[in-house]
């Protein structure tokens, strides 16, 4: 049976799991989100306002995502190929926003790369094409997600 | 679970010279980001992603994709290739934890 300072001692130690709680989830992950601007800081020098949005790449991504754990992306570009020195993928509000670097060159005859990436939440897919004089190109897809992918 | 680091690649059966066609391939990998809980034991999953895939056409470098934990499970690529001459296709991909493979088919250019 219970009595009533059981109940209370009950209460107690819940209260204080719950005051703790917070603290240890946070430092079980450790890790911090990166931003975007580090994230493109860190692979191309540069932050999300020096990017110029360009018209000659496409990004094919679904509008919604039903799983965030397989968003197929597509990117091309109109651009020859021996222009172009890598092709990057970010997704913004991914934990790590860098998702993959692909250096291309003229044995692949076009501008074209396809994968399936994660998404940890809605949030713009950005193609950033760097071309070998050094110019940097920028398309994006704003993909929402109804069920993470990421944990 | 498959094994793996098993990959399939898939080229047109029918290629001629200076057509541009698709190189698809799917490799069997759990692609683990490092900060997933496993539900029962309640510990991180250690992170386990393929980190580099190399196309080489006759040797020679065509493209290398570095990839990370943002791409998804049993990860799918597919780039574009020139038909100039035929040859051998290889794929190399590594991943971080050491693993190592080696995927190799005959391109036939008529």
């Amino acid at each position: 049976m219970f009595t009533r300072r059981d109940l209370f001692k009950i209460a107690g130690v819940g209260a204080a799991a719950l005051l703790i709680a917070p603290g240890s989830v946070k430092e079980s992950f450790g890790v911090k989100k990166i931003s975007i601007d580090d994230a493109l800081k860190e692979h191309l020098g540069v932050t999300l306002k020096d990017l110029k949005e360009s018209n000659l790449i496409t990004v094919k991504a679904p509008t919604i995502a039903e799983s965030g754990a397989n968003v197929p992306v597509q990117v091309k570009a109109n651009i020859p190929v021996d222009q172009v020195e890598a092709l990057y993928i970010f997704a913004d509000n991914n934990f790590n926003p860098w998702v993959t670097k692909v250096e291309l060159s003229s044995m692949n005859g076009e501008v074209f790369f396809a994968t399936r990436i994660k998404l940890a939440k809605t949030s713009p897919v950005r193609a950033v094409i760097k071309m070998k004089d050094g110019s940097l190109l920028m398309a994006v897809k704003e993909v929402k997600v109804t069920v993470g992918g990421c944990g | 679970m498959a094994r793996i680091g098993r990959a399939i690649v898939r080229v047109p059966r029918r290629i001629s010279k200076g057509q541009v066609f698709k190189v698809q391939m799917v490799i069997t990998h759990p692609m683990e980001t490092g900060l997933r809980k496993d539900k029962k034991t309640g510990k991180l999953i250690p992170a386990h992603y393929l980190t580099r895939i190399e196309f080489l056409f006759n040797g020679k470098r065509m493209t290398t994709i570095h990839s990370g934990p943002g791409i998804s499970k049993n990860p799918y690529f597919a780039v574009m290739m020139k038909a100039t001459e035929s040859g051998t296709l290889t794929i190399k991909y590594e991943d971080n934890k050491g693993g190592k493979w080696e995927k190799s088919l005959k391109v036939s250019v008529a």
